[in-house]
């Protein structure tokens, strides 16, 4: 992979909260245009808190995160204006039609000027069915949700998008089309930051993964490098390795 | 941007079940409400025309014997307020008419008399409606704004993208209270259209003026209850302690602190009835009375002991050119004394009722619900200020009686040392058909606003703070 400047950085990211809690602790990370960087770890590992700083949802207790060379803590607003978000439970509004919430979504994300067709286009490439655009999201199923969540990123067209547990809960088939899905984003040139528990799907579609262990990243590989080890099995030897000092 | 927020926030509302329930009860019970209060006014318009069409008969019958026997009663009338089929205020409480004598005024009854057991709960008029049950419309409309979307994760997800907390949160404002707003300006056009059609006098005078005020004041009232709850949304993180907390909130300005600023005034100042004044007055007018009848007996007496016959009625006797300027100048003074100290008593009342009310108002003023209805009433011309000026007619009109019928005759009761008692009139000629009519200057919208100063201010402030409290808040909000 050629290397370009890092859509997503993080420096040194620590974050310690009210509490005295080490979520985060001197974060390395950086994810290239076209690169998917999965992060994996048990709950609390501080996956979430990595993607909540990305957001500037809270501030680092120590060290920057950076979107498209944007210091997340200093300039926010510009710096989100790189950056598309999937959650795990994509929360729309339920009264809106599919459309209606693609609409106002692309709107907060800078996109004004986009037509019907253009929001037909997006949720037909994340195969959301033609009779649901119209439909109140209110009775969708997490897997439409979850692709609509993911046509909201496609037409904000970002360069960096971060995913918080997108697979969570999906079928089988809804989790395989997810997959089809970021291989595209990556095509495009998109660096994608995604947290997951999901170790399979993380070796099949991450051009990276690391694993996240009581705040820290402590291994990272690439996917050449997955080729030859098994991705299960270091998981849950770092993973049992818990209470243990932590080593990258 | 913001245009985006607030059409969403327009949307998602119209959207909502509340919506409808909402456009609803404002459609229905807004315009009904002003039209059964235009049939009460109606009515108590007839009543007015009929009773003041009596009382001047009355008037005009009047001779100048029924003055000499103090039996002269003249009634002035107060005009029912047209606005008040906006809010009732004092209309049915304050005395029909006032009842003027040579020896004061006292109040007649009052509407209530009409009124039955079913009015102790209360009046619905358009004041109500918008202070309970607009207002708590308005705080639950707000109320799952920001916890309610917090909880539900969209404020993540809009919040993801560049877009500044001030905008997302006034574009909230903006298109939640739109979204109230736009029902309840329909209800109240219907409601105005209802009121032309009973021949309601909207074009009279300054009452189109006042009507504008009212629509203005009750939409920022209804923007302050709004904001106050988005305050209370942002300061929690779940809908259903918002929920909770806002029904706290909206029970403590509509129920308690008004009326527990009204108690603890009375309390600390409590003011006698206007009847127990009158009362007061009267057993000062009899005692004064009394005394200077005593005193002229006394006069007279030593005057006329041992006078020839007929000495009193020859205006050229020497007793009689004695007696004359001590009689006057001790009627002079006693009616000095009776001014002064009828004066002292209103006076002292006018002073207790300011006191208390002073307290009262500054007390309620820490409920904007009291501060609306307050300056609403006196917009509507059945508040405190209406109440002022009414007592002040009546105390004109009586001096202007007192000038122009009762002077006219001059009665001098004498009660004599050994217990017996002489009464001599003197009497100038009255026109009866040209005495004083009773009328209130209604007070200015001008003077509406001056009097009403402290409680715009209280409403200027609820409309400011709860939004620089929810921003100060919102700015801060954890979304995660």
């Amino acid at each position: 992979m050629a290397e370009h400047q890092a859509i997503l950085k993080a420096d040194g990211l620590s974050k310690r909260y009210e509490d005295g809690v080490l979520a985060l602790d001197r974060l390395n990370l950086e994810v290239q245009p076209g690169e998917i960087y999965c992060l994996l770890g048990a709950n609390g590992a501080g996956k979430t808190t990595t993607i909540n700083l990305f957001l500037g949802f809270i501030p680092p207790t120590s060290g920057s995160c950076f979107i498209n060379g944007i210091d997340v803590s200093k300039d926010p607003l510009e710096a989100k204006k790189y950056v598309s978000f999937v959650s795990e439970n994509v929360m729309l509004y339920g009264n809106f039609t599919a459309r209606q919430n693609l609409d106002f979504f692309a709107r907060l994300g800078g996109k004004t000027a986009l037509t019907k067709d253009d929001y037909y286009r997006a949720m037909r490439r994340v195969s959301l069915q033609e009779k649901a655009f119209d439909q109140r999201v209110k009775n969708f199923s997490k897997g439409m949700r979850q692709k609509l969540g993911i046509a909201i990123a496609i037409v904000k067209d970002a360069p960096a998008v971060l995913l918080d547990e997108p697979t969570s809960g999906l079928d089988p088939k809804a989790a395989a089309e997810f997959l089809d899905i970021m291989a595209e984003l990556r095509t495009e040139g998109k660096a994608v930051l995604m947290s997951t528990h999901d170790i399979f799907r993380a070796k099949e579609i991450g051009d990276r993964v690391g694993i996240m262990r009581e705040g820290r990243l402590v291994m990272e590989r690439t996917r050449d490098e997955l080729h030859n080890e098994d991705l299960n099995r270091l998981y849950i030897d770092y993973m049992e390795s818990a209470g243990q000092p932590a080593s990258a | 941007m913001w245009r985006t927020i607030v059409k969403k926030e327009l949307l998602e509302t119209i959207f909502s079940y509340r919506f409808p329930l909402f456009a609803v009860i404002c459609l229905l019970l807004v315009p009904l409400s002003m039209a059964v209060n235009q049939a009460a006014y109606a009515k108590r318009v007839r009543d007015y025309s009929d009773q003041v069409r009596l009382a001047d008969e009355a008037a005009a019958a009047i001779k100048i014997q029924d003055i000499m026997a103090g039996t002269v009663a003249i009634r002035g009338f107060r005009r029912p307020a047209p606005l008040s089929v906006f809010t009732q205020g004092f209309e049915s409480t304050l005395p029909r008419y006032y009842e003027f004598t040579q020896d004061g005024f006292k109040p007649g009854e009052s509407a209530t008399d009409d009124e039955t057991i079913l009015s102790v709960q209360g009046k619905v008029d358009f004041v109500f409606l918008v202070q309970m049950v607009i207002s708590l419309i308005a705080m639950l409309f707000a109320s799952d704004m920001v916890s309610g979307e917090k909880e539900s994760g969209t404020l993540r997800a809009m919040l993801a993208n560049s877009l500044p907390r001030d905008t997302l949160l006034s574009g909230k404002i903006g298109g939640g209270f739109l979204a109230l707003w736009v029902p309840f300006l329909l209800a109240f056009l219907f409601g105005a259209v209802v009121l032309m059609f009973g021949a309601f006098p909207l074009a009279g005078g300054d009452t189109a003026v006042r009507v504008l005020i009212v629509l203005l004041a009750t939409s920022l009232f209804i923007l302050t209850y709004f904001t106050i709850g988005i305050a209370v949304s942002t300061s929690t993180s779940k809908a259903r302690t918002s929920l909770v907390a806002i029904l706290i909130v909206w029970a403590a300005f509509q129920l308690i602190v008004p009326r527990l600023g009204d108690m603890i005034a009375r309390l600390a100042h409590p003011v006698r009835t206007e009847t127990q004044v009158s009362l007061q007055k009267s057993l000062l007018v009899r005692s004064l009375d009394a005394e200077t009848a005593k005193e002229l007996g006394r006069q007279y007496d030593l005057i006329f002991k041992g006078a020839p016959e007929g000495a009193a009625d020859n205006e050229n006797s020497p007793e009689r050119k004695k007696w004359d300027p001590i009689r006057d100048d001790i009627q002079n003074r006693a009616r000095e004394t009776k001014s002064q100290q009828l004066s002292a008593i209103d006076e002292t009342y006018l002073q207790e009722r300011r006191r208390q009310l002073d307290l009262a108002v500054n007390l309620s003023l820490v409920s904007p619900s009291a501060a609306f209805a307050r300056f609403i009433a006196d917009v509507c011309g059945t508040g405190e200020l209406e109440r002022a000026k009414y007592v002040e007619a009546v105390r004109s009109h009586q001096m202007a009686l007192d000038n122009e019928l009762f002077s006219k005759v001059k009665r001098t009761l004498m009660m004599h040392e050994g217990g017996g008692m002489s009464m001599s009139f003197s009497a100038q000629p009255v026109d009866a058909s040209k005495l004083p009519r009773f009328t209130i200057t209604p007070a200015t919208v001008a003077e509406t606003l001056k009097a009403n100063a402290r409680s715009l201010i209280s409403l200027l402030v609820w409309l400011i703070a709860p939004f620089a409290f929810a921003y100060a808040k919102f700015v801060k909000y954890d979304v995660r």
